[in-house]
C-alpha cells in the first residue's frame, strides 16, 4: 500500500457514501409491485387491495367465492394491506404501471388523489350504482370538483364501547349517560381502584374532532379558497378542555393514539371500562381475551344537552380504480356487486358496519353496536374535504398539540402553533 | 475485525519512514502496473468488473441524476403519477432558500452533528484508551459488549431506546420514579423538544460509540511502546504522552472515523424517523427528515429532491473542510 493511497481512497469513500444518501433519500418515487396480470383461459385477473381488518376472513371468502360463482369471466385477486404507510403505497401504485383494479382508501385520503388525477371518473355510473341514497359521509368526499372518483363503501363512527360488568359493580346506569357532565359523572365513579374509567390515549384526533364539532368549532376553516388551521378559536379550545378532562379519568397514555398499543388489546387485557372505538372494536377485544364476551355494551358519545348526541367523525373508505388499471369494466363489475345492496346488507352485519345507503340502514337494527352507532351517524361529520387535509393527515400537528396540552403546555399557545402548522401543511399539500 | 488490525499494524510502522526519505520512491511501484494495463489484456478486466458498476450506475447514479432532474421541475403528485412535469429552473431552490423553517432546519442540523460527534470521538477515544490498559479478561469482555451493541440491527435499538422512555410503560420512567423523582411520574419523553432531541442523540452516539471506539483501539495498539518508554523516562505526564506521542501516531485514523461519523450523523434518518417523525413540532427535524417530509407527506417531490441535495452539499462542504485540514497537516508533518 503506497503512503498516498489513504487519501484518495477517503476521497472515494466520502463521494461513495455521498452518493449512496442520496440515494436513500430519492428512492422515494419508484416502485414495483407485481401481481398476477392478464386474462388466463378467458377470464380476466383483476387485483383488489382491501385494508386490514375492513373486512374479516370468512366474509372475503364468501364474497369472492360468491362474485365469481356469478361471473365466472372474471377471478378476483384481493390483496390485504396495512393502514400504516398507505397513503405512499397507493401513490406509488397510482404511479406505476401495474397498478391494482380496485383500491379501498380511507374516505378523506380520495380528493388528494382524485385532484393528481389517477383515478377514474364513475359520474356517469352514479345513478346505475343508487347513489341517490348514498351517505354524504362517504360520497361527497369521495366527489372532487363535481366529479365522482370514489365509490362509498361502508362507513363507522365512533361510539363508547363498555363493560357491563364494571358499570355494574360501580352502580352506574349507562342507559342514563345522555350528556357530557353525565359522562363525567360515571366515568368519575368507574375511575377507581384498580379500574380505569376510561382508556383515552392522549392523541386521539377524531374523538377530538367530535368535541370541537359539539362546541361550534373547525379543525380549519376556508376563506376564498384557503384554508386555515382553527385549532385555536375559543369553541375549539372549549374542545380539548373537555377531552383532557375525560382523559385525565384513565391512565391512557398522552403522548399516543389509539393504535399503540392497540387499544383494543388494553382493554381486553386490563380492567378498563371504557374505550371509544368503533363497534367493530369489541370483536377484536373478544378475541384477545374471550372471558369479556357478553361483558360489552355500546352507548352513543354523548353531546353537551340530552337532545343531540355528540358529533363524530364518520370514517369509512371509499372504492377507487386506477386510471392505469386495463381491467377496468371488470374493475367496475367487483365495484357494483360490493357497494350493491345485497352484499352491503351481509356486510354491515357481519362487521358492525353502517351500510353505504342510507335506504339500507334497517339491516344493522338489531346490532346493538351497530344501533348506537346510527345515532351519532345521524350528526356525522367529515374532515375538510381538500387534497390539502391529507398532507395535514400525514404529519399529524393534532397529535402533538393535544400531548402538549395534556402534559401542561398552554393550550391557547400550543393551539396557535397548531393551526399555523395545519395552514402550512395545508397549503404546501395543495 | 483481523484484517483491518492487521493493516492498521504494519502501516504507521512502515510506510512512515519511507515516506520520510523518499519522496517519489512513493510513486514507483505504480508505474510497472500502469504499462501492464498498457500492453492490453483484452476486454476481460472491464467484462469482469462491468456487473458491478452497471449494478452502481443503476442504483446509484440514476437516483442521484434522477434527482438532480426532479429538483429543477414542478414535481408534485400530479407529475409523479401523470407525468410530463414543466422545467422551473432554480425556482424550487429559491422557494427552499428562502424558507426560514429550512435555514432553521440546516441550523438544527449541524448542531446536532456537532453534539453527536463530539460526543462520539471523546467517548470512544477514552473506550479506546481504557481498553488498552486493561487485562484480557475485561478487554475480551468489553471488546465483546462493543462488537454486539454494533450488530444490533439499527430498527431493533431504535425500537428498544422507545420502549425505554415510554412515558406509560418505560422502564426509565419507572426507574426515575421509584428513585424519588416523582416529577418523571408518566413523563412523556418525546412530546418535549429538548428531551426527544438529547434521546436521540444519546440513541446515536450510543450506536456509533463501539465502531469508533474499536478503531481507535486498533489504531492505539500501533503505538511502539519504546516511544511510551522514553517518554516516561523523560518524566512526561500522561496527558502530555498523549498530546506529544498517542495522538499524532493515530492521527490519520482519528481524522478518518470523524469523517465518517460526520457522515454517519448528518444522514441519521432511520432513529429518528422511527421514533419522532422530526416532531415534536420541528424539534427533532434534521436535513434528510425535512426532505422525506416534504417528499412523501406533502408531497412536493420537487423541493424533497431540492432538499436532499442541499443536504449533500453542505456535507461535501464540512467534509472538504476536513479533508483540506487533514492533508495540510500531512504535508506539515512529512
Amino acid at each position: 500500500m503506497s503512503s498516498r493511497g489513504e487519501p484518495v481512497k477517503l476521497r472515494l469513500l466520502a463521494g461513495v457514501s455521498v452518493l449512496v444518501m442520496t440515494a436513500g433519500l430519492s428512492a422515494c418515487s419508484d416502485s414495483s409491485d407485481s401481481s398476477g396480470d392478464g386474462s388466463s383461459g378467458g377470464r380476466t385477473t383483476i387485483d383488489v387491495w382491501l385494508m386490514r381488518d375492513s373486512v374479516s376472513a370468512e366474509f372475503q371468502k364468501e364474497f369472492v367465492a360468491g362474485f365469481e360463482a356469478d361471473h365466472p369471466d372474471i377471478d378476483v385477486k384481493v390483496q390485504v394491506q396495512e393502514w400504516d404507510g398507505i397513503g405512499q403505497k397507493v401513490t406509488a401504485a397510482l404511479a406505476s404501471n401495474d397498478a391494482p383494479d380496485v383500491i379501498e382508501t380511507g374516505n378523506t385520503q380520495v380528493a388528494q388523489y382524485a385532484q393528481s388525477g389517477g383515478l377514474l371518473d364513475f359520474s356517469d355510473k352514479v345513478a346505475d350504482l343508487g347513489g341517490k341514497d348514498w351517505l354524504k359521509g362517504l360520497a361527497e368526499p369521495g366527489a372532487y370538483q363535481g366529479k365522482q372518483y370514489g365509490i362509498p363503501y361502508y362507513a363507522a363512527n365512533r361510539v363508547v364501547i363498555y363493560r357491563t360488568d364494571l358499570f355494574d359493580k360501580a352502580g352506574v346506569d349507562p342507559a342514563a349517560i345522555k350528556t357530557r357532565d353525565q359522562w363525567i359523572d360515571a366515568t368519575k365513579k368507574l375511575n377507581k381502584g384498580g379500574t380505569q374509567g376510561i382508556y383515552l390515549p392522549g392523541q386521539m384526533w377524531y374523538a377530538l374532532a367530535g368535541f370541537v364539532w359539539d362546541e361550534g368549532g373547525e379543525l380549519a376553516t376556508e376563506s376564498g379558497g384557503t384554508w386555515k388551521g382553527a385549532l385555536d378559536s375559543p369553541e375549539a379550545l372549549r374542545g380539548m378542555e373537555f377531552y383532557q378532562r375525560l382523559q385525565a379519568l384513565g391512565k391512557g397514555p398522552r403522548d399516543s393514539d389509539e393504535a399503540e398499543p392497540p387499544q383494543a388489546e388494553v382493554m381486553a387485557k386490563g380492567q378498563v371500562a371504557q374505550v371509544i372505538s368503533t363497534p367493530g372494536g369489541a370483536q377484536v377485544v373478544v378475541e384477545n381475551n374471550p372471558e369479556l364476551k357478553g361483558k360489552l355494551g355500546f352507548f352513543p358519545i354523548p353531546g353537551k344537552t340530552a337532545d343531540t348526541p355528540g358529533a363524530v367523525f364518520t370514517g369509512g373508505s371509499d372504492l377507487v380504480v386506477p386510471m392505469v388499471s386495463t381491467k377496468q369494466d371488470a374493475a367496475y363489475t367487483f365495484i357494483k356487486e360490493l357497494t350493491g345492496d345485497a352484499w352491503q346488507k351481509k356486510l354491515a352485519v357481519a362487521m358492525s358496519y353502517v351500510p353505504n345507503k342510507t335506504t339500507l340502514a334497517d339491516a344493522v337494527a338489531a346490532d346493538p353496536g351497530a344501533a348506537a352507532m346510527a345515532v351519532g351517524a345521524a350528526v356525522g361529520r367529515a374532515t375538510p374535504n381538500t387534497p390539502g387535509w391529507a398532507a395535514v393527515e400525514a404529519k399529524n400537528p393534532i397529535k402533538d398539540y393535544m400531548t402538549a396540552v395534556l402534559t401542561g403546555g398552554d393550550a391557547a399557545d400550543q393551539a396557535a402553533t397548531a393551526s399555523e402548522a395545519i395552514t402550512t401543511a395545508m397549503k404546501s399539500g395543495s | 475485525m483481523p484484517a483491518t488490525h492487521e493493516r492498521t499494524a504494519n502501516r504507521p510502522l512502515t510506510t512512515r519512514p519511507k515516506r520520510r526519505s523518499t519522496g517519489p520512491a512513493a510513486r514507483e511501484p505504480h508505474r510497472p502496473r500502469h504499462t501492464r494495463r498498457a500492453d492490453g489484456r483484452g476486454p476481460w478486466p472491464y467484462l469482469l468488473i462491468a456487473p458491478a458498476v452497471l449494478g452502481m450506475l443503476y442504483l446509484l447514479v440514476y437516483p442521484l441524476a434522477r434527482t438532480v432532474l426532479i429538483s429543477f421541475q414542478d414535481f408534485g403528485l400530479r407529475e409523479l403519477i401523470l407525468g410530463d412535469p414543466k422545467f422551473v429552473g432554480f425556482d424550487n431552490y429559491r422557494t427552499l432558500l428562502s424558507d426560514p423553517r429550512f435555514w432553521e432546519v440546516v441550523g438544527r442540523t449541524f448542531f446536532f452533528m456537532a453534539v453527536n460527534v463530539v460526543l462520539i470521538m471523546t467517548l470512544s477515544t477514552l473506550v479506546a484508551l481504557m481498553i488498552e490498559r486493561l487485562g484480557r479478561f475485561g478487554r475480551t469482555a468489553v471488546l465483546s459488549a462493543l462488537v454486539l451493541t454494533w450488530a444490533m440491527p439499527v430498527i431493533a435499538a431504535t425500537t428498544v431506546f422507545q420502549w425505554l422512555f415510554h412515558s406509560e410503560f418505560g422502564i426509565v420512567n419507572w426507574a426515575l420514579k421509584e428513585l424519588g423523582f416523582s416529577s418523571f411520574d408518566r413523563y412523556p419523553w418525546f412530546a418535549h423538544g429538548p428531551a426527544a432531541f438529547t434521546i436521540l442523540v444519546v440513541l446515536v452516539v450510543w450506536q456509533s460509540v463501539p465502531f469508533a471506539a474499536i478503531t481507535l483501539y486498533s489504531a492505539l495498539t500501533t503505538v511502539p511502546t519504546e516511544l511510551y518508554e522514553s517518554a516516561r523516562l523523560d518524566g512526561a505526564s500522561g496527558p502530555r504522552i498523549f498530546r506529544s506521542i498517542t495522538f499524532p501516531v493515530v492521527r490519520p485514523i482519528f481524522m478518518l472515523v470523524l469523517s465518517l461519523e460526520v457522515i454517519w450523523t448528518f444522514k441519521a434518518f432511520v432513529q429518528i424517523w422511527v421514533t419522532t417523525n422530526g416532531g415534536p413540532g420541528d424539534a427533532t427535524t434534521i436535513l434528510p427528515v425535512y426532505a422525506v417530509q416534504m417528499a412523501l407527506s406533502s408531497q412536493r417531490y420537487d423541493l424533497g429532491s431540492a432538499a436532499s441535495l442541499v443536504t449533500v452539499l453542505l456535507m461535501s462542504g464540512v467534509l472538504v473542510l476536513y479533508f483540506r485540514q487533514m492533508f495540510r497537516q500531512e504535508d506539515e508533518a512529512s
